[in-house]
């Protein structure tokens, strides 16, 4: 996880949030943890209509304005890592409003 | 009275890959939904995009992206309005 380019931050949790490896920023952090997992577990919920029964998430990211949360499940643990967003490299992709 | 959305709504529903859009209030009622979304899942919207806030409340509230093989799910709250694209993945 730590090699993992621009990380600043990563959480390594079981199904039900229990933190099994952690490092960076979200060392330890249990509070985010549990938002991650709460989110997670709303997110299993939208819409059936628009995504069939079949169709589970394979992945989840929060951005924010210079890092970036992502967070996959794999072999029933919940991977998250938080990475900083080089504004050198976004700078063509953002849209001014 | 809400024109403006229907406009705004009917504008975001003819970019490509667009498939839905949904926008509710702060209590998770729904305002306006188009497509693919329902209007049931507004509550669930809200709920996500105020979870996610939890992360880093003293920041501007993050958009969340929610992806499937084909498809993604873009939320993203301003101010007591939140709204979500459904997208297919081009």
């Amino acid at each position: 996880m730590e090699k993992i380019p621009d990380q600043i931050g990563y959480l390594v949790l079981t199904e039900d949030g229990a933190v099994l490896e952690s490092g960076g920023e979200l060392e330890n952090d249990e509070r985010v943890a549990t938002i991650i997992t709460d989110l997670i577990t709303l997110s299993n919920k939208v819409d059936p209509l628009a995504f069939g029964p079949n169709e589970q998430f394979k992945k989840i990211s929060i951005t924010y304005d210079d890092h970036w949360f992502a967070i996959c499940l794999s072999n029933k643990k919940i991977y998250v890592v938080k990475r900083s967003i080089n504004p050198h490299l976004a700078e063509g992709n953002t849209v001014n409003v | 009275m809400e024109k403006e959305l229907d406009k705004v709504v009917e504008e975001i529903m003819s970019t490509p890959n667009v498939s839905g859009c949904l926008v509710a209030d702060h209590q998770g009622l729904c305002l306006a939904a188009k497509g693919t979304a329902h209007v049931d899942s507004a509550g669930i919207i809200v709920a996500i995009s105020e979870q996610a806030c939890k992360i880093q409340p003293n920041l501007k509230p993050p958009t969340v992206c929610l992806e499937t093989e084909k498809k993604q799910c873009l939320i993203q709250r301003h101010g007591t309005i939140t709204g979500a694209i459904y997208k297919d993945k081009a």
